[in-house]
């Protein structure tokens, strides 16, 4: 089991997660082509860097207006993406399957930032549930996709801790990894990508046409 | 009002405003909330919920693609109140989004599906059939409007000496328009614009014909007027070859 989840379906949900992603991607951009010309037309790179760089760091008006949830947030995605890239245990797997490797996150800290993650997708949860702004636009499917998040995190520190029974905990931690990587593309989770897109036409937008900024 | 709703119409619509941006819109939204505190319909009614930009697209746009344009004459009205009566399509909203998702465009969207059914503010309606009808939003036909631009030329011209108010000029560095509710309701305006442009020293001219600068029929959600109304302006410069379109205040 463990070697099947470890091989072939891992490579099953990176090529989905890749080929997907490219494909989603490129059916936008040809979709826009065709019934998005008025797009074009006002299309600046310039605009398009400008905008993306002001919201992929805390340079903009909605920072300003929500510090701490854009701090947490900010940790959150920081988290998300940095501790299972730089995870000691995962290099390790990278070394033993080909032969590469590369800066590892302390253990230690690994681990304390895990618990943080979960701490802030419960954070996210509650204020779902407590902020009227975010509550009136909350769905089931919101809370899905944080538990999707949620798992690796929750499953690598269990299977890390040696709770219940490793072997198991392994298996279950692996899965879900690959579950949100296969869900990438097709979900919210797909913001990941979609982002850039986004920023780059309001950017263009409000840029090139009206020569105001969105930040 | 128990007129049934054409849904064929309403599908096509639909259908036709789903491109690539309208999709990525509809997908992307993390239904974070930071919306809210950017519309000042929002801030103005207590922090009502209700008000909030994605909240409002939600409950209007998401719908009618949830129910694929199935919709009942009800759900027009309600919506109708929400597009046109808790948005100015101001667009700050996309200044506050992190994934600039173009709220107003998409309210813009919704005025248009509602005006296919004959849902729409009526102020705004009688714009659109005075746009179609003289090509201003007055219904201010072109004799009243010269005649008043003449008078304005007089009475100012007591006040500055040859001050003149140049009619359908061509080559005019400046093409000026206005807002037919000044002719119309306050004509020293256009006496007050002359001024300027004689005191400045400018090469300009007004015309005779689509010298209507408002568009109302954008905020009803009529492409077809919308289109209408700016190639009236747009051709009136290029008949005088004007180099600029100058509007007013």
């Amino acid at each position: 089991m463990y070697e099947f989840v470890r091989g072939p379906l891992l490579w099953v949900a990176f090529i989905v997660f890749i080929v997907g992603m490219i494909y989603r991607v490129a059916a936008l951009i040809s979709l826009s082509k065709k019934k998005d010309k008025v797009v074009y037309d006002h299309f600046s790179a310039k605009w398009a860097l400008k905008s993306i760089f002001h919201w992929l760091l805390p340079l903009n008006r909605t920072v300003a207006q929500y510090p701490v949830y854009s701090i947490l947030t900010y940790l959150f995605h920081i988290i998300l993406l940095g501790v299972p890239i730089f995870l000691l245990a995962h290099n390790v797997l990278w070394h033993e399957s080909w032969k590469i490797s590369w800066w590892s996150l302390p253990e230690d800290v690994a681990d304390y930032l895990s618990l943080l993650m979960l701490a802030l997708i419960l954070f996210l949860m509650v204020r779902r549930m407590v902020a009227p702004y975010a509550r009136i636009v909350t769905t089931a499917y919101d809370y899905a996709l944080l538990l999707v998040v949620a798992m690796p995190f929750l499953t690598g520190y269990m299977a890390y801790h040696q709770w219940i029974n490793y072997q198991w905990m392994l298996i279950l931690h692996i899965l879900s990894g690959e579950l949100m990587l296969i869900l990438i593309p097709f979900t919210k989770l797909s913001h990941m990508i979609l982002f850039f897109l986004s920023r780059a036409h309001i950017g263009s937008e409000f840029g090139e046409r009206r020569g105001t900024v969105t930040w | 009002m128990g007129e049934p709703v054409n849904t064929q119409v309403i599908k096509e619509r639909l259908d036709a405003a789903k491109g690539a941006r309208m999709k990525m819109w509809l997908e992307l939204c993390a239904h974070c909330g930071l919306c809210a505190e950017s519309c000042f319909f929002y801030q103005a009614h207590d922090k009502d919920p209700t008000y909030m930009p994605s909240y409002k697209i939600i409950k209007t746009l998401g719908e009618l693609y949830k129910k694929k344009g199935e919709v009942s004459r009800e759900f027009l009205e309600e919506t109708r109140e929400i597009v046109w009566g808790k948005c100015t399509a101001c667009r700050r909203c996309s200044m506050y989004c992190p994934f600039g998702i173009d709220i107003a465009t998409m309210i813009a969207t919704v005025r248009g599906i509602c005006n296919t059914q004959g849902v729409h503010p009526e102020g705004l309606q009688r714009a659109v059939d005075n746009y179609w009808a003289e090509g201003n939003q007055m219904a201010m036909t072109k004799e009243d409007w010269l005649e008043t631009c003449t008078w304005m030329e007089s009475e100012t011209g007591e006040e500055i000496a040859g001050l003149q108010i140049p009619m359908d000029k061509e080559g005019a560095n400046i093409m000026y328009t206005v807002n037919a509710r000044e002719p119309m309701y306050y004509p020293q305006d256009v006496g007050m614009a002359a001024t300027i442009f004689n005191i400045a020293g400018e090469d300009w001219t007004m015309t005779s014909e689509g010298w209507d600068d408002t568009n109302l029929a954008m905020f009803a959600g009529d492409a077809k007027c919308m289109a209408h109304v700016t190639k009236l302006t747009y051709d009136a410069a290029i008949r005088l070859k004007a180099k600029q379109i100058a509007i007013t205040e």
